[in-house]
């Protein structure tokens, strides 16, 4: 009884049959739902990765900029264009309120994304694939892709950085 | 000090009776706050209206999180916590005066902070994850509110170790203030985790550390932010189990069974945290998966018994009243009339259908990848905290109105409604924002056509739809909890008295005759039960099956 | 009367210990969620130099 002390002996009353059935196959969904995120880092293609490198603002910004200069193929809206050779480290950098750069990859193929923020988090929204994570200031996020499909995809903002958050839109560009 | 209650028989402590009712009061004077904000939200994100400029939406968003998430909920726990600790074990207040000081810390932090935001100084989201700045006073008005709220839940803990030495109840503690119990224990745990981070960033703030770290910051504030939605979680389902016993009379079929599950909460809940921290840079898989199993589901599997618990004590107790037909009769004669059961019965069924399915996904390490920070998160989390706690809680003050502010319902076939508006509201609202965020519709976003960026992109135009849904759903749940304030703000201070039993509208239900068993205690409930997860496990491989088919990384 | 006396069970004891549970309840978090969590953070290596070098040279 919610509201009174419970019956005495309310300790060895036995759990009825169907309270004990569906107590069985909740214990069964809840375990194997453990053993299946463990199993899919095993087998499942799409993970969180295990690499995460202290940086700072400055560093992580002299390394975009040097990244930039060394693959630029030319400019978009002002925002510079970048078309890195695959199996390459790739470098991506949010900031109040652009993604630098654009980036030109090929299908099929896999970089590894170094990912972090000079000033406030920011989140990596890629559409319309729907992929999201998080950007921060001081951690550069090592994230392997591999695009499995071609053609244009934004990168949205999803974390709120100020009142021009909203103009806060990147580009990738997937060719076949 | 005491009087005795005419109607339950109950011993009241009346200096926990002011303190109560005057908690209550702000918690109504904080939803409506948030309701107001909700429907400035609701016009803007539908950009057909596109209602405020941009400054004050973030303004008005924040304003939303803080006096709907935490001043409604922390005020209204806090009346819950003294009601359970003083008034259900007939014993007395352990100290009134700090219950005062308590009360005064908490009101002076909502004003801070009320203050700070709609001046404009504390644009940063409830979450206000550093390097992102406020002004120094919003800081301090939050920390004077969870000190507070602190300072209550120690009075709690107070009241029942004398209640305990002054056996005012046998060895074991009513159901219902066992489970307050369990959220207490939470409570004390999130907000020691409130303090450890916003005391630093309280500093920082006025230039006193130089700076707080992106990480950290997020992780200790979750341990804030998340826990807290447990505290919730664990004081409504306490709320579904005593609006079982007062209005059908029924009692968990198994006492055991519910206070283990309670204490699988105590064990696993509070780490589930790291749900916010999923596709976050720092942590390893490895704390991830851990913690966000909850330690491997014990929590879950709490949630779960709690599931059939609940409902299972009301089908019981119909069952013993002759209610035996079928397999539903219990249900189709359950108290519908009676307000506080439907809305306990809505809560229950918005919560596992659409707060728990979706959370479930939502917290797994590897799916969160297709909905963080996308509009299913607050779509999920209307579905519990809105659909579920803040219904159960609506449903517990058509009981607190004439039993502890002794005042008739007013406007009482209004108030039948309320609970079915305001249920099918955040129902309608919480399935179309989770449909948005689905195709990748941000949250705490202004502007989802991106004028002003470099670039642009246009969303899937099928979520026009889904947007005329979330207006339409948005507003109904704003006017059923308007509904709700109307009733309960009126019946207080210009209702008619409540002068004994005679007065009473909502039966409280004497005990159904003693039952005899044959095989299955619950069968109604076991279907219903085995839907749930059926919808659950469907639900669960399509979100699998497409995440299989996204971009590859590792 | 006297025989039908049982010792209450160690889990109905646990059960019945409030203060147990909140012991309980705020180790567990501390440890599994807030220090483990923190310890990962503070350990965090920095950017390998290799990587640096390719890019930035001899800078
Ligand atoms: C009365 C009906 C309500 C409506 C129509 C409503 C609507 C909304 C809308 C439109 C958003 C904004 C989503 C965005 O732009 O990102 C939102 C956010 C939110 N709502 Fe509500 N809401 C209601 C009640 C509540 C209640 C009662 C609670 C808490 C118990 C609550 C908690 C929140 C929280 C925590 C957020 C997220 C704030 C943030 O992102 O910082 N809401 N709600
Ligand atoms: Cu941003």
């Amino acid at each position: 009884m919610a509201l009174l002390p419970p019956e005495e002996g309310w300790y060895y009353k036995k759990v009825a049959r169907d309270e004990k059935m569906w107590i069985a196959i909740a214990l069964v969904v809840c375990l194997t739902l453990f053993f299946w995120m463990v199993v899919w880092h095993v087998y499942g293609r799409q993970n969180p990765s295990f690499t995460t490198y202290r940086t700072t603002p400055q560093e992580f910004n002299a390394l975009t900029q040097a990244f930039i200069e060394k693959y630029k193929t030319g400019e978009m809206n002002g925002i510079p264009v970048v078309e890195p050779p695959p199996n390459s480290d790739v470098f991506l950098l949010g900031k109040m309120w652009r993604w630098e750069p654009v980036l030109v990859l090929k299908k099929g193929q896999e970089y590894r994304f170094h990912i972090s923020s000079l000033d406030l988090l920011h989140g990596f929204s890629l559409q319309p694939v729907n992929m999201n994570f998080m950007v921060y200031p001081g951690y550069d996020y090592v994230l392997t892709f591999r695009p499995t499909s071609a053609g244009e995809f934004a990168i949205v903002c999803n974390e709120f950085c100020g009142v021009g958050h909203h103009t806060m839109i990147g580009k990738i560009i997937v060719k076949e | 000090m005491f009087r005795t209650c005419d109607i339950t028989g109950l011993k009241v402590d009346t200096r926990a009776e002011r303190l109560i009712q005057l908690n209550a009061v702000m918690a109504v004077v904080s939803l409506l706050i948030g309701v107001i904000a909700a429907l400035l939200l609701v016009l803007t994100r539908w950009q057909v209206v596109h209602l405020l400029p941009v400054d004050w939406y973030y303004r008005v968003l924040t304003l939303h999180g803080l006096n709907a998430l935490i001043f409604w909920i922390v005020f209204f726990e806090i009346v819950g916590l003294y009601f359970g600790s003083t008034v259900v074990l007939n014993s007395r207040m352990s100290s009134p005066k700090f219950g005062w000081l308590a009360l005064i810390l908490m009101v002076l932090g909502f004003l801070l902070v009320n203050a700070t935001i709609l001046t404009g100084n504390a644009d940063v989201l409830m979450t206000s994850y550093a390097p992102l700045q406020a002004h120094p006073l919003y800081y301090l008005g939050v920390i004077l509110f969870a000190v507070g709220a602190l300072i209550g839940v120690f009075l709690f803990f107070a009241n029942l170790l004398i209640a305990r030495k002054e056996r005012t109840y046998g060895d074991s503690l009513p159901l219902f203030t066992f489970g307050l119990v369990a959220a207490a224990i939470i409570a004390t745990l999130t907000l020691a985790s409130g303090a450890i981070i916003y005391i630093p960033t309280l500093l920082w703030s006025l230039g006193i550390i130089k700076s707080i770290d992106a990480g950290v910051y997020k992780l200790v504030w979750w341990g804030l932010g998340h826990s807290s939605q447990q505290i919730n979680v664990t004081a409504m389902i306490a709320v579904w189990y005593l609006g079982a016993f007062l209005t059908v009379g029924g009692t968990s079929i198994n006492e055991k069974v519910s206070r283990l599950a309670f204490v699988f909460y105590v064990i696993g809940i509070n780490v589930a945290s790291a749900h916010h921290l999923l596709v976050d840079p720092g942590p390893s898989p490895a704390w991830k998966v851990f913690n966000t199993s909850y330690i491997m589901y014990i929590a879950v599997l709490a949630s779960m018994i709690h599931a059939f618990a609940v409902p299972s004590a009301v089908e019981s107790a119909q069952r013993r009243r002759g209610f035996t037909k079928g397999l539903f009769d219990w249900l189709k004669n359950a108290p519908w009339g009676n307000p506080a059961f439907s809305a306990v019965f809505l809560s229950i069924i918005i919560f596992g259908f659409i707060g728990g399915v979706t959370g479930v996904v939502n917290g797994m390490e590897q799916t969160n990848i297709i909905v963080h920070n996308t509009l299913s998160i607050p779509g999920h989390f209307k579905g519990t905290v809105v659909g579920g706690t803040t219904l159960a809680f609506m449903g517990a003050t058509y009981y607190l109105i004439p039993l502890i502010f002794r005042k008739k319902i007013a406007f009482f076939s209004l108030a039948k409604l309320q609970p079915w508006v305001f249920g099918l509201g955040i129902a309608v609202l919480a399935v179309s924002m989770y449909i948005l965020g689905a195709f990748g519709v941000p949250r705490r976003h202004y502007d989802i056509t991106f004028s002003g960026g470099p670039f642009t992109y246009t969303f899937n135009p099928a979520t026009d739809f889904f947007w005329v849904l979330f207006a339409l759903g948005g507003i109904t749940a704003v006017v059923g909890a308007l509904m709700w304030i109307l009733i309960v703000v009126y019946s207080v201070f210009l209702g008619e008295p409540v002068r004994g039993p005679q007065d009473m509208q909502l039966q409280i239900a004497p005990p159904p005759p003693p039952k005899e068993n044959h095989g299955f205690e619950a069968p109604g409930t076991l279907t219903l039960t085995l839907l749930f997860m059926g919808v659950f496990l469907v639900f669960l491989l399509l979100n699998w099956g497409w995440l299989a088919a996204m971009w590859e990384v590792r | 009367m006297e025989e039908k006396e049982r010792k209450t069970p160690f889990l109905q004891l646990v059960l019945d210990d409030f203060m147990f549970l909140l012991f309980l309840g705020v180790t567990i978090y501390a440890v599994s969620y807030l220090i483990w969590g923190l310890i990962e953070l503070a350990w965090l290596s920095p950017i390998p130099a290799e990587l640096k070098q390719s890019l930035l040279g001899g800078k």
